[in-house]
């Protein structure tokens, strides 16, 4: 252990450098500190660095200034004066101390604060990326979805000018109705189909309408409601001018995303036309089978009455003086006449004539023919002829005896259908665009009642009284003219606007190919 | 509804009840010799708890190992020390009795006397603060010296304010 003393000089000496050192320091420190502030003026961390090198400062100065103060002081031998200067040196160190220690606290919480904020504010800048990407996003979206749109637009517009067209376009009748049937819009071809002129004068007035028989709809409406649909069912649609057509439907409803029904579609096929032509070959059918029956009995018939005939003249002669039986075998005979003339046209109808030679004929002088034999007797039942025949017409390759004979036949018809005072119109013209000659005889009688119309070409059908008429007239002209390559139409009351304004009730048209070898080799 | 008494209307309704009530004023009172000291002291813990605490941050949120940060460790460290020394310095200087520094006929001539015991020792050597507090300053002049040329760099280079730390 040391028993003598210390000096203390060399802490004086220590603490008096130390001293001049600290305030240079702090000086230095307090510098740079001062500098960081004033370049980044927002940073904490500098600022912290600035008021914690201000408290140091103060601490060195305070710290060298009293040591060095006591030094002179107790040096120039007054300790008096540094006992009362010495607690102010302590009390601003003991500031100092506290200053340095409550900014270090404060630096903490402040710098908490500031990362806290940081922290927010970072995740503020992620969510703003966040953000600005799914704006980039949406934007993408909105533009694709944009592009989309454009596009499904465009292929909408495609497609419902495509089905525009096939609507606008079709040959069929095409329509839709709302859930009461009532028409909402029709194509033109449905327009002129139910034969109006615009589509507005359709649209608005409930389907039944245009059935001629409203129970054919109500049968058609019942097995749509049960069954969602119709599949060409025929139906007769009648059109403003009383004419029918015929025609295939085709119905579906239309159901919404619900299944609720609001409405229904459907297309409508005329088959007016094609109902004709095959009616018209069944005829043809049935008449061809009824002529080679026809010629069958006719050609057996033929020979017996031939005979009865012969036998009848025979005993004719023999029997000169008995007046009774010459007046019996006198009815015999015409009896058997009548017979043989209807055998006769019995087979002229079945068989294609061979005895009438085939030239070119002009059937306007074939009319002017008929009608210079026939005319006079029509005009005694004050029937007079309407003719307009075409300067046109071309010469068509027949059997010149066979057409008077039709035309024969059809006057006598028309003759018949008038019976006293009327009007026979005589039309012929040429079909360029079918290729055909027309002949239509017309007259204004009583007109053909509809029940009738499908039974006047078949052998022996006749409205005349009995004896007047053999029903073989109509048939025996179907027949000539179908040998020529063409057909006959009865149209009562025609269809022709022209024709009914003539005044006519029915027309025959007759309708013979102008040039029946290239309709063959067509 | 139950009401409860804030923080503010208890001191105002302890500041109203004293109003009504005075008695012995105590609002000025005598600051004797020991308070400064004791003051002076706890300024001596508060300081260092503070640098435990800066301490404690640094090592929580560790930073660059650059030299501006070195340099504010090590200066952190060297305050601290240098207040556990002041402050048992402080201590000691109390508990010396007064004859055991001998002034003599000038300071140059002032002497601690014997018998030194281990107080006394650490006391005499705990004297020498200077050599903890002086690096533990230039310490810091150097860390600040460094952050400010990093500052300027950065700054030249970049040309923004934004922070270098």
């Amino acid at each position: 252990m040391i028993h003598e003393a210390l000096p203390l000089f060399p802490v004086y000496v220590v603490d008096f450098i130390g001293a001049l050192l600290m305030v240079v320091f702090s000086l230095i420190a307090f510098f740079y500190a001062r500098r960081l502030t004033i370049l980044q003026p927002k940073s904490v961390l500098w600022t912290y660095m600035f008021w914690f090198s201000m408290a140091l400062v103060a601490l060195a100065v305070s710290r060298g200034v009293g040591h060095t103060v006591r030094f002179v002081l107790l040096y120039a031998g007054l300790p008096t004066l540094w006992k009362t200067i010495a607690p102010f040196s302590g009390g601003l160190n003991t500031i100092t101390f506290t200053s340095v220690a409550v900014l270090t606290f404060y630096y903490s919480n402040v710098r908490d604060v500031i990362d806290r904020v940081k922290h927010d504010a970072e995740a503020l800048y992620e969510a703003n990326i966040r953000l600005q990407k799914a704006q980039e996003a949406l934007r993408k979206l909105n533009q694709n979805l944009e592009q989309m749109v454009e596009e499904r637009t465009r292929e909408l517009r495609q497609s419902e000018k495509k089905f525009r067209g096939l609507f606008e376009g079709s040959k069929d009748m095409i329509f839709f109705c709302n859930k009461d049937h009532v028409v909402e819009d029709i194509n033109p071809s449905g327009v002129e189909l139910l034969g109006f002129k615009t589509r507005d004068e359709v649209v608005g007035r409930p389907f039944k309408e245009f059935f001629k028989d409203e129970k054919q709809w109500e049968t058609f409406r019942d097995e749509i409601c049960q069954k969602g649909h119709i599949i060409d069912s025929e139906a007769d649609l009648k059109r403003p001018d009383g004419s029918v057509r015929n025609v295939i439907l085709t119905i579906s409803v239309m159901k919404d995303e619900n299944g609720a029904i609001k409405g229904c579609e459907g297309i409508g096929k005329d088959i007016t036309k094609m109902k004709q032509v095959t009616e018209s070959l069944i005829q043809s059918e049935k008449m061809a089978s009824v002529g080679q029956l026809a010629a069958g009995v006719a050609h057996e018939i033929n020979t017996p009455l031939g005979i009865i005939l012969g036998y009848a003249q025979l005993l004719e002669e023999e029997c000169e003086d008995n007046k009774e039986a010459m007046e019996s075998l006198q009815i015999i005979e015409k009896q058997t006449k009548i017979c043989k003339r209807i055998v006769g046209d019995l087979l002229k109808f079945s068989r294609s004539s061979s005895d009438s030679e085939i030239s070119m004929v002009d059937i306007n002088e074939c009319i002017n023919e008929v009608l210079a034999v026939t005319e006079h007797s029509l005009n005694m039942d004050r029937i007079y002829i309407n003719k307009n025949l075409s300067d046109r017409l071309p010469g068509i390759k027949g059997k010149k005896e066979k057409l008077r004979q039709v035309i024969v036949n059809l006057l006598n018809n028309a003759h018949h259908a008038i019976e006293k005072e009327g009007i026979i119109g005589i039309w012929t013209e040429y079909d360029q665009e079918a290729d055909e000659v027309r002949v239509i005889i017309g007259d204004t009688g009583t007109g053909i009642p509809p029940e009738i119309q499908s039974k006047i070409f078949d052998p022996f059908f006749t409205t005349k009284s009995v004896g007047k008429g053999t029903g073989l007239g109509l048939s025996v002209s179907f027949g000539i003219i179908k040998d020529h390559g063409g057909y006959i139409e009865a149209q009562s009351p025609p269809k022709e606007k022209r024709f009914r304004d003539a005044g006519m009730e029915t027309v025959m048209i007759i309708h013979l190919p102008a040039h029946p070898e290239k309709n063959e080799t067509n | 509804m139950r009401s409860r008494l804030t923080l503010p209307q208890a001191v105002l309704a302890l500041f109203i009840f004293m109003m009504l009530f005075p008695s012995k004023a105590h609002a000025v009172q005598v600051h004797g010799p020991p308070e400064g000291f004791v003051v002076h002291m706890m300024g001596h813990i508060f300081f260092t708890s503070a640098l435990i605490f800066l301490i404690y941050i640094l090592h929580k949120y560790p930073l660059d190992n650059r030299p501006a940060w070195k340099y504010f460790k090590i200066s952190i460290f060297f305050w601290l020390i240098w207040n556990l020394d002041t402050f048992m310095v402080h201590i000691l200087s109390v508990r010396l009795p007064k004859e055991a520094i001998a002034t003599g006929s000038h300071l140059i001539h002032s002497k601690l006397r014997g018998p030194f015991d281990m107080e006394r020792l650490i006391f005499y050597f705990g004297k020498f603060d200077h050599f903890l507090c002086v690096p533990a300053m230039y310490c810091l002049a150097m860390s600040l010296k460094d952050f400010c040329k990093r500052v300027e760099k950065h700054l030249q280079t970049v040309g923004s304010d934004e922070h270098v730390i």
